[in-house]
């Protein structure tokens, strides 16, 4: 099952990785063609380039989302495989939760892409997505005891799950405030439109404030059961507030003028730091939330 | 949505976002006011949001002082002085600025005061506007609120009036809306909405800080011990005002074949007065509690059992001491117990495990016995198991090795109102967000040949409203296209 899991693992990476080069080759030959009117409209021979160019960019498309589909399916499996071989839910350490991180980024990605037929935003987060499998890869994977007090594996379980959704959708709200941001008030051609943008980014707020909520809360359950105290200003714990902060601002700012749009984009930026900063905390401040995979 | 819905015109098809901040209307008049409407305005919310997400960002990156050193100025500078390499110059600002202990500093006890003032301020100024839009809506609107509101439509269809209400009507059905029509002239004005309760999310969310915060100070109430340590088949009083006293009968830990601790286990019971009233094994993640108290496994090590008679044969103490401290070259394990009566007191080392003493052999003990305050010991001796010293008149033993089950003791008053409030926070939260609120208005008129159906809504900051919209009349539209097959 192990060796499964890794297979898996190798192969989910491996096809986002060709997801992402389908995406962005696609995206390439749609811009070729359309910086091509004048060729395009010049004689027969550039009508047939541009006709060809934009169909095989959409083919590369095509591809692109069913290869992200393939790679979310893997990544499913290699967590599936892992649970079955460690006999608990992946999300031990951080290999564990950082091929869970980039399945629940890619899971989020493709419902929105499904919804908002909206590719260009994977070129944002299919590489969020693949960096964290390529850290994962420099973290050791071997399956480790649980320390007690990870023991309960209830709390734990659902609060890594949770986390997962709530971080896979501020990566696409990073990812359509990324877009939002670099073209101006009016848009850009050939990206999308910075209305369904701040659109998109709100929905993954959506859902990802609720579910980071509860992430923390679950927490300070957790904390109170092994420690006797829900809140101790453990680093982890303050980072994940200051994360919630400032998605619970973006979701003020988006109704006070002078700050939705630009400003409320730039929260975003900000708020996926921030959960960089908590995910990756471990690094930076000593906590009691003790990952297998570091020490 | 607030202004205009209070002034009952809901016609003006007015950027609804300038409702919200509340700030357009009314003529300052005095300072209340002026205070108030900075407390209420969302600006005053999401600067002290932000604030307070600074403050906290803060508290991760720089280092924070031990709780336990606050109220000890000596241990204070002592810590000042060990992160002084750390921080150089900026040790000196970053302390005057209460930058070391943010989450007790002013700005952040001021950030939360301020912050809680502005979301009660805010929930009580909308509360009464939320009641009355969910209990007795503004069920007619204006003409040019059908023409001019943020999302309008327009439909004529070659139907009767009454084909095109059952169209609407019907769309609003299968979207779970709720309507309330009424006659207006020969026009029929309908008001539909859906999830009307919902809104009182935010209220509920808003309020549910009050509640975890109001908590989180009557907290403060209760106590917090950390290095609670009793030694097997001993007994310690929890003080802190309470007449507790927790005995480990049993203490059992096991280990992975990589030497990473499996499970512990403290086997615990708990007197009230001297009399049983709790008993327990507890382990990580499973604590003992009475009342609001409670028992959580945090630390265990090693114990030695020592009993002290006089001269007489008496006891003066018999009782495990805990080994709770390491020599600073981490090869001893040293415990203390004081005998007041006879203002002595006495220091018992081991050798820390793992480690090998020449002078403390396996099976013995050494004892230090210091007279009051004195810095010199009366007297050092490494005794044998079972075999009594005499020092300053009494007889000491070294009766056998234990272990000791190291215990975190609290009390926290404040947790059931915590635990309400999260409650509160999650549901609030899911409630305005998985039940988004919507409300639309709609007119059907007959026209010459037909009918026309007018439908218009406020969009406020919710996008996801406008393709809700755009869905709703497209089936508005199908229901009014006899469909073919219907008519063949
Ligand atoms: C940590 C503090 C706060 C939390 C967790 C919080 C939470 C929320 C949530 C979840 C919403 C719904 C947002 C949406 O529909 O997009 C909301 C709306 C709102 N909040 Fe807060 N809030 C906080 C502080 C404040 C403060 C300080 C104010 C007052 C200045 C405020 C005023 C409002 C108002 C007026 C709305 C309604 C907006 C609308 O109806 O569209 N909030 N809040």
């Amino acid at each position: 099952m192990f060796k499964m899991s890794e297979y898996a693992f190798v192969a989910g990476l491996l096809a986002a990785g060709l997801a992402f080069a389908c995406y962005v080759a696609g995206m390439v030959l749609a811009r070729m063609q359309a910086n091509r009117p004048a060729l395009a409209g010049a004689g027969a021979g550039g009508g047939t380039i541009t006709v060809s160019g934009s169909r095989a960019a959409a083919t590369l498309a095509t591809y692109g989302t069913l290869i992200a589909w393939l790679a979310f399916v893997f990544l499913a499996a290699s967590l599936i495989f892992r649970t079955i071989h460690v006999g608990h839910g992946p999300f031990s350490n951080m290999y564990e939760f950082s091929v869970a991180f980039a399945w629940g980024a890619l899971g989020v990605y493709l419902y929105f892409e499904r919804r908002y037929h909206l590719r260009t935003l994977g070129l944002v987060v299919l590489p969020v997505t693949i960096g964290l499998l390529l850290y994962a890869t420099t973290i050791p994977s071997a399956a480790e005891p649980l320390v007690p007090a990870l023991q309960n594996n209830l709390l734990l379980t659902v609060h890594v799950a949770v986390a997962i959704v709530a971080y896979g959708s501020f990566s696409v709200a990073f990812g359509a405030a990324l877009l939002y941001l670099i073209q101006p008030e009016t848009g850009r051609r050939g990206l999308p439109r910075p209305a369904i943008l701040d659109e998109i980014s709100y929905r993954a707020v959506v859902i990802g404030f609720p579910f980071l909520t509860l992430v923390i809360v679950l927490g300070a359950l957790w904390a109170e059961i092994a420690w006797g105290r829900y809140w101790g200003w453990d680093p982890k714990e303050t980072a994940s507030l200051v994360t919630w902060l400032i998605y619970g601002a973006y979701l003020h700012a988006r109704v006070v003028r002078a700050w939705h749009g630009r400003r409320a984009a730039w929260l975003l930026m900000f708020g996926f730091a921030a959960t960089l900063f908590t995910y990756f905390g471990n690094y930076f401040f000593g906590g009691l939330h003790a990952y297998a995979g570091l020490d | 949505m607030s202004q205009t819905a209070r002034t009952g015109t809901l016609q003006a098809a007015q950027d609804p976002l300038d409702d919200i901040e509340g700030e357009l209307s009314l003529p300052v008049t005095d300072l209340a006011d002026r205070l108030w409407h900075l407390f209420i305005s969302m600006r005053t919310g999401l600067a002290l949001l932000l604030f307070l997400a600074a403050l906290a960002l803060v508290g991760t990156l720089v280092a924070q002082a031990p709780p336990g050193i606050a109220g000890d100025p000596a241990a204070y500078q002592g810590w000042l002085e060990a992160i002084r390499p750390r921080f150089g110059g900026w040790t000196g600002i970053l302390d005057a600025l209460g930058l070391f202990s943010v989450f007790n500093s002013i700005w952040f006890k001021g950030g939360v005061v301020l912050l809680s003032t502005s979301i009660l301020a805010c929930s009580i100024n909308r509360s009464p506007l939320l009641w009355r839009q969910a209990t007795r809506p503004r069920t007619t609107v204006s003409e040019s609120f059908l023409e001019h509101a943020p999302l309008a439509e327009l439909l004529d269809a070659a139907t009767t009036p009454e084909v095109a209400r059952a169209a609407l009507q019907r769309a609003l059905a299968h979207r779970g809306y709720r309507t309330i029509e009424s006659a207006d002239g020969e026009a029929v004005a309908l008001y539909a909405d859906r999830f009307r309760w919902a809104p009182f999310g935010t209220v509920i969310a808003h309020l549910s800080l009050i509640f975890i915060l109001a908590g989180a100070v009557l907290g403060q109430a209760g106590f917090r011990v950390e290095d609670l340590a009793v030694a097997v088949g001993s007994k310690v009083a929890i003080g802190n005002g309470t007449n507790l006293e927790i005995e480990a009968v049993s203490f059992s830990d096991s280990y992975y074949d990589d030497g990473r601790p499996a499970d512990y286990a403290s086997h615990l019971v708990l007197y009230e007065n001297g009399v049983q009233v709790a008993e327990r094994t507890i382990r990580v993640n499973d604590p003992l509690r009475y009342g609001d108290v409670s028992f959580f496994q945090s630390f265990y090590g090693p114990a030695a059992d020592v009993r002290v008679t006089d001269s007489s044969g008496a006891f003066v103490y018999e009782s495990g001491v805990p080994l709770l401290w390491r020599s600073n070259d981490d090869t001893k394990a040293i415990g203390r117990f004081a005998l007041p009566s006879q203002n002595l007191v006495v220091y018992v080392i081991g050798v820390a495990s793992g480690r090998v003493d020449p002078a403390i052999r396996p099976g013995q003990m050494q004892l230090e016995v210091y007279q009051g305050t004195a810095s010199t010991p009366t007297a050092i001796e490494v005794v044998d198991q079972g075999q009594p010293v005499t020092v300053a008149g009494l007889d000491f033993t070294f009766l056998r090795e234990r272990q000791f089950t190291g215990l975190i003791a609290s009390r926290d008053p404040g947790a059931p109102l915590v635990w309400l409030g999260t409650l509160l926070l999650v549901g609030g939260v899911a409630l305005v967000f998985f039940f988004p609120a919507r409300r639309l208005w709609a007119r059907v008129r007959p026209i010459s040949g037909g009918a026309r159906i007018q439908v218009a809504a406020i969009t406020r900051h919710d996008v996801t409203f406008e393709a809700a919209f755009g869905s709703l009349i497209e089936d508005v539209r199908a229901g009014l296209d006899p469909a073919p097959s219907r008519e063949g």
